[in-house]
């Protein structure tokens, strides 16, 4: 009970370090992009008779940037979700934000966060591996023995006695339990939620979510033991039972479900990705520069005014290309991917603290699909921004203070 | 006499309902992860062989270009699938496969196979080393956890030692019985784990067969820290009940609970930097040099002074040699100098966290055995760094030559685009190879894991021969 507890609140405490530092990080960073793009706004309004401000305004006012330097560098950050500290899920093997310039966005995700394998490996010691590997534990040790408890210790002909029926004396004793298993993961949840600063008000309903997901699993765990316990074995026995019933459900059936999945459908290769695009990509320079442009104009006939010659519009349009491109491979690879994840879906239902841990982390929006969600969002950013871009370059046109007004609005 | 006991003890095992239930679940379970675990690597292996020499083809026949837009056009390093790791799959489904080497740049080992599944990724993989490691020494607690409450609670221990065996003999009968059983289960297994070796990726790595029996030999080592242990703590636990508690306690405790508090520690008392922090250090000195005070235009400065003094000419137009060429490689060779100093940086930090869970074997034997294993099957960070070196000292060698080329036979006056090298140029660059690193570094480097391993194996000896008499009879 104690260790339960302690290790629920030690994990309360890890997870808010690991997202506290995540959050810190993201903070960071939006900062920096804040000051320099403040000061691209101060530049943009210099007096440009003064010489010496006239190289700071074209790199303000210039879309397609100045020699070697790109206009600017936007951050996209993946906000984590209020409980994200309590399940820190998949967060950790992701990067918690992209840097993005205009140019093409699929060699730009090919990016990670500085992470040592083996701690990744490890995993996060946070609530809700207490809730699923560490829950189960206790109430073993508290079910186990219910009723070899009482014969071993020599009371079981004493309650026999009295008029109750055993059963429901049994049945109070489980219920008494039960209490003691909800109480503390009522206590640690709310404390979760409490030192995570989560505002219990506006997120009780997030907070009932958790709860009946903890009580659903915890529930699932005490009616096995009940089984267990109603065959009446001794105490050494239901404990070895309900242990092996344990490694079984955490440890041997999802680790099982990987060494098969794995064997059987490997990950396609990204690297052929990044392969067909440094291909592409030569194709953009060597051919003469109509080739990207003709393919850009069909693609955004909004633009197309004709001209096949200008260097930024290929310049820019050629990265447009090569994201088009992209778009197709990155189909491709993905499908085989959600093959492979669609056979791990498939057989999940044999490991239940797999289908627990993965409901509190989409609860949590650190699953793998919440990271889909965050890369598709990237994407839509990228071409809106792209969009005010292309519009200034194709015009040849330079930025207006309110173009780069409306870029900081979104920042 | 202590033949007779162990023989007894061994026999009491074998017949024991519980060994055979467990036993033939964790055979079926071993075989399993064995044979499809094999399967799996052999595929993965053959898969990245083909993808390696596919692309080393595309840089081949890249067909006739100018160097350094070959250079930028690049080459991939596929990390080896090492033959051992269908045993211990180790950080292998965290770690990056494959690195895009060109120019300028030394780019980021990508793609670990944990970033494109799901959650279920995060359980684990069933392999040898997890049964080996975590499962066996269950195996271990359900012989021995009654292995003397039994005989106390039977009358026996007391008649034996009437009998005139000392406790120390029957302590020692006990666990070289139990040993011998867990030898029975392990043996046969890894035997056939070896026989099963993929033959074509065990080729890559001539110092295969040692590190095999290394791995197994660390395993023999574990199993037998385990059942001292185990029989130490029952031999003194007031109760079956009261000793099969305590050894599940510590079972969860060492391997389940402590590996992760102890790598979750070694973030916070070495923190990882961030991503954003080692990008911009990179580029900033890059830009104003290593110090600081040596900006990159200054650099080119001095080198065309230098080199135009060492050739005895007043102007680049002048020089024999052509100038860009030079240029390239020298700021290749700087960057090269800022990268190794960012690179072995974090690498250090990173030593520096999986260090304390190597210390931490000192407390908890599980994580002795693991770090060991891992590095034996050529799965640890270790190996990791190994690979990443060797692909970038692939990628310095291959942009040296480019450069070199341009520098030598580039003449001056020449557009870049009326320069073009082909074939010849691309094979003289031999197909990236990469040799695993020898046992001896490995043990070198795991010396701790295996110091830890040896002093719990003589302290746990010592304890018992020191307490065994004491060991109460009733």
């Amino acid at each position: 009970m104690l260790v339960t507890l302690g290790a629920g609140i030690y994990g309360i405490y890890f997870g808010k370090f690991e997202i506290d530092k995540q959050n810190e990080r993201i903070a960071f960073v939006k900062d920096y992009e804040r000051e320099k793009f403040d000061s691209l706004l101060v530049w943009a309004r210099l007096d440009t008779t003064i010489t010496e401000n006239k190289e700071k305004y074209e790199q303000a006012v210039s879309p397609q940037g100045v020699g070697y330097t790109l206009h600017f560098a936007y951050c996209i950050a993946n906000q984590p979700a209020p409980t994200a500290g309590l399940c820190l899920g998949q967060r950790d093997l992701y990067p918690s934000y992209y840097r993005i310039t205009m140019t093409d966005l699929s060699r730009q995700m090919n990016t990670g966060e500085l992470a040592n394998p083996m701690k990744l490996l490890t995993g996060n010691f946070d609530l809700s591996y207490v809730f699923v590997f560490l829950f189960p534990l206790l109430i073993i040790a508290l079910f186990y023995n219910l009723y070899a408890g009482e014969k071993e210790g020599g009371t079981l002909s004493l309650l026999q006695s009295q008029s109750v029926p055993l059963r429901s004396i049994l049945l109070s004793k489980a219920l008494m339990r039960m209490l003691v298993v909800f109480g503390l993961a009522f206590l640690l949840l709310v404390l979760g939620f409490v030192l995570q600063g989560i505002t219990l008000g506006d997120n009780s309903g997030l907070l009932f979510q958790w709860l009946v997901v903890v009580f659903g699993y915890c529930l699932v765990w005490m009616i096995l033991m009940g089984a267990i316990v109603a065959l009446r074995r001794s105490s050494a026995l239901s404990a070895m039972l309900g242990f092996g019933l344990w490694l079984i459900f955490t440890l041997i059936t999802p680790t099982l479900i990987n060494l098969f999945v794995l064997a059987n459908e490997p990950l396609p290769n990204r690297t052929t990705m990044i392969h067909e695009l440094r291909e592409e990509s030569g194709k953009n320079w060597d051919n003469p520069k109509s080739y990207v442009l003709n393919q850009f104009y069909q693609e955004k006939p909004e633009f197309n005014d004709g001209d096949s010659i200008d260097f930024y519009k290929w310049y820019y349009a050629s990265f447009a290309v090569l994201d088009l491109k992209a778009k197709d491979m990155k189909a491709g690879f993905e499908q085989q991917v959600n093959k492979r994840n669609t056979l791990l879906e498939k057989w999940m239902w044999l490991a239940p603290a797999a289908i627990v841990h993965n409901g509190l982390s989409k609860l949590s929006n650190t699953d793998s699909d919440s990271q889909k969600d965050f890369m598709r969002e990237v994407e839509k950013n990228h071409t809106e921004l792209k969009n005010i871009y292309y519009t200034r370059i194709f015009a040849k046109e330079q930025f207006s203070i309110q173009d780069l007004e409306n870029i900081e609005r979104r920042l | 006499m202590l033949k007779l006991l162990i023989k007894k003890e061994f026999l009491t095992a074998l017949r024991d309902i519980r060994l055979q239930v467990s036993g033939t679940v964790l055979l079926i379970l071993m075989l399993t992860a064995v044979l499809v675990g094999r399967q799996g690597q052999k595929q993965i292996h053959e898969e990245r062989e083909k993808a390696q020499s596919a692309m080393y083809d595309k840089w081949v026949n890249q067909g006739a270009k100018h160097p350094h837009s070959a250079a930028h056009y690049g080459q991939f390093a596929f990390k080896p699938k090492p033959v051992l790791s269908f045993l211990d799959i180790g950080l292998d489904n965290y770690t990056g496969i494959s690195v895009f080497l060109e120019a300028h740049k030394q780019n980021e080992i990508l793609f670990s196979a944990a970033q494109d599944s799901n959650g279920m990724t995060r359980f684990g993989e069933m392999t040898a080393a997890l049964i080996l490691q975590v499962l066996l020494p269950l195996l271990i607690i359900f012989l021995t956890f009654n292995i003397f409450s039994k005989e106390r609670e039977e009358g026996t221990l007391r008649l034996i030692h009437a009998q005139g065996l000392s406790m120390r003999q029957l302590f020692m009968g006990k666990v070289w019985g139990t040993y011998l059983m867990v030898l029975l289960i392990f043996l046969p297994v890894i035997l056939m784990a070896y026989l099963m070796l993929d033959q074509q990726s065990a080729s890559m790595d001539p110092t295969v067969n040692t590190k095999f029996m290394l791995l197994a030999a660390g395993y023999s080592l574990y199993f037998l820290v385990f059942v001292l242990l185990c029989v130490l703590i029952s031999a003194f636990a007031r109760n079956s009940g009261i000793s099969l508690i305590g050894l599940l306690g510590l079972w969860i405790i060492s391997c389940i609970i402590l590996p992760k508090a102890t790598s979750n520690l070694a973030d916070k008392v070495y923190p990882t930097p961030t991503q954003f922090e080692f990008t911009r250090t990179i580029k900033e000195k890059v830009r104003n040099g290593i110090d600081g005070h040596n900006p990159s235009d200054s650099r080119l400065a001095s080198l065309r002074e230098k080199v135009l003094k060492e050739y005895g000419v007043e102007t680049i137009e002048e020089l024999p040699v052509n100038w860009s060429g030079i240029a390239m490689q020298a700021g290749e060779e700087y960057t090269d100098q800022v990268y190794d100093h960012e690179f072995t940086k974090v690498e250090n930090i990173f030593k520096e966290q999986n260090k304390i869970s190597e210390w931490a074997g000192f407390i908890n034997p599980y994580l002795a055995v693991r770090n060991l294993s891992m590095s034996l099957a050529g799965t640890d960070f270790y190996h990791h760094v190994a690979f990443a070196r060797a692909a970038e000292n692939y990628r310095r060698q291959f942009v040296k030559v480019m450069n070199k080329d341009m520098e030598l036979n580039h003449k001056p006056g020449v557009a870049y685009g009326d320069y073009k090298v082909g074939e010849e140029m691309w094979t003289s660059i031999p197909a990236f190879k990469y040799d695993l690193p020898d046992p001896i570094s490995i043990l070198s480097n795991q010396w701790r894991s295996i110091a830890a391993l040896s002093l719990w194996l003589i302290g746990l000896f010592f304890l018992s021969s020191a307490y065994a008499a004491k060991i109460p009879k009733l």
